[in-house]
């Protein structure tokens, strides 16, 4: 027994890269995992969070309440009009809106509830979570304070007949009586802020699409991955070296098989589309022609990553574990596991390096944004831009590496 | 109709080929002897162009291999020294995948796939996965594969080793007919008695060097070891024991009733050897002879034995 155990660890040993690979993959899991989730280092490296506002009432009120709102920390205020704003927000480009509605100044004053809207992606409804978290109690306590103000000013002026000398002074010590008080008396009331989603497809769930987007794009680079492993195994067989010998060029067997890889994953896609649509109910035909570009584009970037797989490795086993680094990573990355939005900004800005992240994104502009074909597209021009890129790097490292025999 | 000149090739520090030429005629069944590591599968991987020579050059029914590699692919058929099938195809599907690779039109490709089959006995194999094959089916078929697209030229690299004897006579009687048939081949094996059976022609290589070269005939001529006959007789007395040393010589060895003489070409002096011993007036009862083979001529060149 100890001698079969011995002899199992001498031969486990033998493979070094075997052995990196399996002490430093959990690792290397554990600290993305803990980085994405907000784990490892949380808020001081934290980039300040995009929010678009929109000022309808441009008043005193309406323009302090905005100067207030840029100074918050961790929070980046970017203003546009309404309309653009929604426009934005409709198209995937950002996740929420603030609309100052016209009347605010006066709600204010009036001590009534202001008309404060935030117009938001549904699909990302745990980023406007932490952002309504973090917006009410600002909002609650400069509502608050300036309507008690304006309140305080209004009976002073109403009662008592004081020259503008002495106004001026009293409602200097006034502002100076609240700003003392500012943090410490807002009360939160979620009512403060009107939550409106943005959504053209009412019947979409964010839910599903995340669902069937990401899992498919996972499964079909394990599948493109056992493609690539297939070279390997021409390679060990001695049919890749028979092939080499037959008049075939050298770059018609990457082609062939990064055609294969093509094939079945346009296959796999579409039956698991099919299969959303018929049990889960999403409506993958309101728009075929952006489905099957996607499918297709999605297809050939993740053969390209099988075919690259296979051009960088030297043993079918050296795939095995490559992959299954390189695909955790790439789903973790680019949102085949988790929504991109809980991840920090930094992590989102490496997400766009993933096939993951550009597939992903299209399936949402289909069926949750809607978006018309050319915008689509261009998630499915940059995923063949992927396939183009790592199917040239595959080819000029297959000859070197694979079609190399002694 | 094959010419190489000058072909080398090493491999870091280690030099598989060395300054190799050969000729080798049209029809011709050329074998290539050597131990393991001489480089003969180098040499035949070059031949295919998988490998690169360092320097040198092919030429192939007067075209050099460089400048027209694809048509000569096209000519030659090469059966590898592993078995390269596809073991989740079935044979027949293995064959007809090989053979458009050669881009042969569909209904002589199934043609030459049905003949293929029967000449290999797997004709009622045909449809079973290549996987559940014995190793001599996998050879037969590995064999089969290389001719599917009915090569002018075949390079053999070892193609019976580790097989059955009732497997290995049946490429033998597939090789045969290839050499009836005048198909040109290159075949390297390690086992003496092949190259004797099948080649015209033997090449003996070792340390990436051709050493020697020629016919059978040929090659045992130039083994400077002698052959011997060893003669049994009805009954020797001492007068005729020194009569024997006295006509066939100081190296006849007289052992009780039995004589051993040496000489070189023990086939022409045969005739000779009977004469005078029936002159002598004595009676033969037994007769083994001790005749120079490859074996032994690969040990005088080489200083080792072929499989070691």
């Amino acid at each position: 027994m100890i001698n079969i155990a011995i002899k199992d660890l001498k031969i486990f040993l033998t493979d070094k890269k075997a052995v990196l690979l399996s002490f430093l993959l959990p690792i290397g899991l554990i600290s993305l995992f803990a980085v994405a989730f907000g784990g490892a280092f949380k808020n001081d490296t934290q980039r300040p969070t995009d929010l678009m506002l929109a000022d309808e009432d441009s008043t005193a009120s309406s323009i302090a309440l905005r100067q207030k709102l840029d100074s918050m920390k961790g929070l980046n205020i970017i203003p546009v009009n309404k309309d653009e704003g929604i426009t934005r927000v409709e198209s995937g480009k950002s996740k929420g809106v603030l609309v100052i509605s016209k009347g605010f100044g006066k709600a204010v004053s009036s001590n009534v509830n202001p008309p404060l809207h935030l117009y938001y992606d549904p699909a990302r409804e745990m980023e406007i979570g932490i952002l309504q978290q973090a917006l009410i109690p600002t909002l609650m306590e400069y509502v608050n304070i300036e309507s008690a103000k304006q309140a305080v000013k209004r009976d002073i002026s109403k009662n008592f007949q004081l020259n503008e000398e002495i106004m001026a002074g009293i409602y200097a010590k006034v502002e100076e009586f609240f700003a003392s008080r500012e943090g410490s008396s807002a009360s939160k009331s979620m009512d403060i802020l009107e939550l409106t989603p943005v959504i053209k497809n009412k019947k979409a769930s964010w839910g599903l699409i995340q669902a069937v987007a990401g899992v498919a794009v996972m499964m079909i680079l394990f599948s493109v991955a056992a493609i690539g492993s297939s070279v390997l195994e021409e390679k060990e067989s001695g049919t890749l070296k028979r092939l080499l010998i037959t008049p075939v060029k050298r770059h018609g067997i990457l082609l062939g098989k990064l055609l294969v890889a093509l094939i079945l994953s346009t296959i796999q896609l579409i039956i698991m589309f099919v299969f959303t649509w018929l049990v889960f109910g999403l409506n993958i035909l309101i728009d075929i022609p952006s489905l099957l570009v996607m499918i297709f584009s999605t297809a050939f970037a993740c053969s390209g990553f099988g075919v690259l797989l296979a051009a960088i490795s030297q043993s079918r086993k050296q795939v095995e574990s490559l992959s299954v680094i390189i695909i955790l990573v790439m789903s973790a990355l680019g949102g085949s596991m988790v929504p991109l939005f809980i991840m920090p900004a930094f992590m989102q800005k490496i997400a766009i390096f993933s096939v993951n992240y550009w597939s992903i994104n299209g399936f949402y502009d289909i069926y949750w944004r809607e978006l018309p074909f050319n915008e689509v597209f261009l998630n499915a021009f940059v995923l063949i831009g992927i396939g183009l890129v790592l199917t040239i790097i595959s080819s000029l490292l297959f000859k070197r590496n694979v079609l190399k025999v002694s | 109709m094959i010419i190489v000149r000058n072909l080398s090739k090493s491999f870091g520090s280690i030099t598989a080929l060395k300054e190799v030429s050969l000729e080798i005629r049209k029809g011709e069944f050329y074998g290539l002897l050597g131990p393991n590591g001489a480089g003969k599968t180098t040499f035949i991987n070059i031949l295919s162009s998988v490998v690169s020579a360092d320097s040198g050059s092919i030429f192939v029914d007067g075209e050099e291999m460089d400048m027209h590699t694809t048509e000569i692919k096209k000519k030659i058929g090469v059966v590898p020294q592993e078995i390269a099938l596809y073991e989740d195809l079935s044979a027949h599907d293995n064959l007809l995948f090989w053979g458009k690779n050669y881009g042969i039109p569909a209904a002589e490709l199934k043609q030459n796939v049905e003949q293929l089959l029967h000449i290999t006995s797997l004709e009622n194999r045909k449809n079973d996965k290549v996987a559940h094959f014995s190793g001599g089916m996998k050879r037969r078929l590995n064999l089969a594969c290389a001719l599917v697209h009915k090569p002018d030229i075949v390079f053999m690299d070892e193609p019976t080793v580790g097989i059955d004897p009732q497997s290995r006579n049946k490429i033998y009687d597939i090789l045969q007919n290839l050499q009836k048939e005048g198909i040109t081949t290159i075949y390297t094996t390690h086992y003496m008695e092949e190259a004797e059976k099948l080649c015209n022609r033997i090449g003996i290589i070792d340390h990436g060097q051709i050493i020697a070269e020629g016919t059978l005939q040929q090659l045992r001529k130039m083994d400077q070891s002698t052959e011997s006959i060893s003669i049994q007789f009805e009954k020797l007395m001492g007068e005729q024991k020194k009569e024997l040393v006295e006509v066939f010589g100081e190296t006849t060895i007289v052992n009780g009733d039995t004589c051993v003489i040496s000489t070189y070409q023990l086939d022409l002096k045969l005739a000779e050897i009977i004469s005078k011993i029936d002159r002598i007036g004595l009676n033969i009862t037994n007769i083994d002879f001790k005749k120079k083979s490859l074996e032994t001529l690969f040990l005088n060149l080489t200083g080792k034995k072929l499989r070691e």
